[in-house]
């Protein structure tokens, strides 16, 4: 009888298991939710870091602001009325070479010197709705024909040789902004951490004995359409009609607009690119999934290879999936029947 | 006028059985006033009584005994036609089923102990089965099984014991 | 009345249990151990779903810290949600059971306010993802 009571007792006291050691907060940046995870650290030590990273995060946004007074707007400002070189910050400097670099590869798809034309869709607000389309306004500032390769960087200060120049980072910082975090969580000591900036994440370490997994979103519902596991150093980005968006007459226009028109690209719900480990992978899963979104069809694939992107996923317009063979092996499809109607492009 | 009377006659058996009723029903009483650190499990003493007059008076009398003491209490607690009033009674009614079936079962080898475990865990499961019906209905009632089913085998064995003892005592 | 002849209890002086008996409490024994594992998980719970009355109030993530007003037939309970963790803080209910609960963590578990008709339940994961790109 004795025995009995023992054996029950020591049999319910191996269910006080612990928790296991996650920590998880999210807070607003970039007009969007920053959610950070960390594995594997005591409770003050994973606040104390995220709060760092969040506060960088914060300063970044404020500088970089693409609308709101910021070292950025001056710049766009000083852009717009004249030649003067402004004096700009050394990391600034390097973010602007950075995206140029990045917009010669692309061939102009990538292209963050159409602040102009963002506005212009009415983009440059925390909301959007409707807008009347001004064709005029946008067919001349098509013909302005603003580049990146306007800019000038000369000691320090930076000028642009054509005022229809407006930088806006907004394909660009985020994922920034996630290579700066992994260095700030390396450099910190952190071993396994997960960093989501509006849906851009990139991953350090595991989630205890597991990789970090990933939901990518379905386009039009609120559920997630596959997983992947995202290991450490690897970066996603997606680049999505239903992220900023306006319907007018029944049509969708989104944020991201093809350069060469004007006009935001059409055909396509999103891109989601898949990024190995490199030092500017966060960076990367940001921008490369632009011209992905933009290009015509038949030039995706080439596209991708020219933006170096092995991995990636597409979803059309007429609900058709699309995935190239190595991003294929990655996913692991939560609706079975999109999984039987998925194509793989040819690389 | 003459006056009239009306004589019941009672047997010193009714006797027993009235007391032993009483018992059954100051012992539930007791039990519903003391505090338990977990909503619904509580030793059911009281039940010792019914195995007892199962024993000793049948399986007629030990249900008469059992519902009346359900009804009872309740009455006196308050209780009547409330939920806490439609779990004891449920309790009670399929404990005394599984008691139907459990004293069909040879006495060599099956003891008061048996009984009493057999009509703690119907007891139990006719409870269950109310809440989950009816007053929680939703799946997160699973969650009370394991200690509910814990609850029964103690207690029904501890009650088992404290009759079986009880008995031996009496002949 | 009939009588349940107890004969055998002569030749029983101890009061040990019968060979029946032993047979019934071992099964019994079994029986529990398979309901506490088949019932009580103790994986970590990632979301709190909170009803009242027969109506879902709401679905909320545990990896936050809030507090909760939920309006009930005999008053407002007070649920608090810290990181992981959920318990009653406040019921209007005489007993408290549901406060003296304590707190849940683990997925499956739950702690109810029957006077108040409040549950809260926590679900357990197989959290399909860790984080969502959008």
């Amino acid at each position: 009888m004795r025995l009995f009571f023992i054996f029950t007792l020591s049999f319910l006291l191996t269910a006080c298991v612990k928790p296991e050691p996650l920590y998880n907060t999210q807070s607003y940046i970039f007009g969007t939710l920053v959610d950070i995870t960390i594995y594997g650290e005591p409770e003050p030590r994973a606040q104390e870091v995220s709060n760092q990273i969040i506060h960088d995060f914060q300063d970044l946004h404020n500088r970089l602001h693409a609308w709101r007074p910021s070292e950025l707007k001056t710049l766009n400002d000083e852009f717009s009325r004249g030649n003067s070189p402004v004096t700009i910050a050394p990391d600034i400097a390097v973010m602007l070479s950075d995206a140029t670099k990045l917009s010669i590869q692309s061939k102009g798809a990538f292209n963050p010197a159409i602040g102009g034309l963002i506005e212009a869709w009415g983009f440059h607000h925390d909301e959007f709705h409707s807008i009347k389309i001004d064709e005029t306004k946008i067919k001349n500032l098509v013909h302005a024909n603003p580049q990146m390769t306007d800019i000038v960087i000369k000691d320090g200060k930076v000028s642009s040789n054509n005022p229809a120049v407006q930088v806006d980072l907004g394909g660009y910082a985020k994922g920034y902004a996630l290579d700066i975090a992994l260095v700030s969580l390396r450099k910190q000591g952190i071993k396994n951490a997960l960093v989501n900036i509006g849906g851009n994440i990139i991953a350090l370490g595991k989630h205890g004995e597991k990789p970090w997994r990933v939901g990518i979103q379905h386009p039009r519902k609120p559920s997630a359409i596959a997983t992947l596991d995202l290991e450490s150093g690897w970066a996603i980005g997606t680049s999505g009609d239903y992220q900023r968006f306006f319907e007018l007459n029944g049509k969708r226009y989104c944020h991201i607009i093809d350069p060469a028109t004007g006009y935001p690209a059409q055909g396509v719900q999103a891109v989601t690119v898949l990024i190995p480990p490199q030092i500017n992978a966060g960076t990367l899963s940001d921008v490369t999934s632009k011209p992905i979104f933009i290009a015509k069809p038949e030039t995706r694939a080439e596209a991708a290879k020219t933006m170096g992107v092995e991995y990636y996923l597409v979803i059309e317009s007429n609900n058709k999936v699309l995935v190239s063979p190595a991003m294929a092996k990655r996913l692991t499809w939560l609706d079975p029947l999109t999984a039987k109607n998925v194509t793989s492009n040819l690389q | 006028m003459t006056r009239s009377t009306i004589n019941i006659s009672t047997t010193v058996e009714d006797h027993h059985i009235a007391k032993l009723t009483a018992l059954a029903i100051g012992l539930h009483i007791i039990e519903a006033v003391i505090p338990s650190p977990l909503p619904g499990v509580k030793p059911g003493i009281a039940n010792i009584v019914t195995l007892y007059v199962l024993y000793e008076y049948g399986f007629a009398t030990a249900a008469w005994v059992s519902l009346l003491r359900v009804f009872a209490s309740s009455l006196l607690l308050g209780h009547f036609l409330s939920p806490t009033f439609v779990l004891s009674l449920s309790g009670a009614i399929c404990s005394l089923a599984a008691l139907y079936l459990a004293q069909q079962l040879p006495k060599k080898y099956f003891s008061a102990i048996t009984l009493s475990i057999c009509a703690a865990f119907a007891h139990i499961a006719g409870q269950l089965l109310v809440v989950r019906l009816w007053l929680i209905p939703q799946t997160g009632v699973i969650y009370l099984i394991p200690i509910f089913a814990l609850a029964a085998l103690i207690f029904g064995l501890i009650n088992g014991l404290i009759t079986a003892k009880l008995i031996e005592q009496k002949s | 009345m009939s009588r349940l002849t107890y004969s055998s209890n002569t030749s029983n002086p101890r009061l040990k249990p019968l060979l029946g008996d032993w047979l019934v409490i071992i099964i019994s024994i079994f029986a529990v151990i398979f309901m506490f594992q088949q019932f009580w998980s103790f994986e970590h719970a990632s979301q709190l779903r909170i009803r009242q009355g027969n109506k879902i109030i709401g679905t909320y993530d545990l990896n936050q810290t809030r507090e909760l007003h939920i309006k009930g037939p005999i008053g407002e309970s007070i649920i608090i949600i810290n990181q992981g963790k959920v318990r009653f803080k406040q019921s209007p209910c005489h007993n408290q059971y549901c406060v003296h609960q304590g707190w849940l963590s683990h997925a499956g578990e739950v702690a109810i306010c029957l006077p108040n008709q409040v549950s809260l339940q926590l679900l357990g994961a197989k959290n399909t993802y860790d984080s969502l790109n959008y």
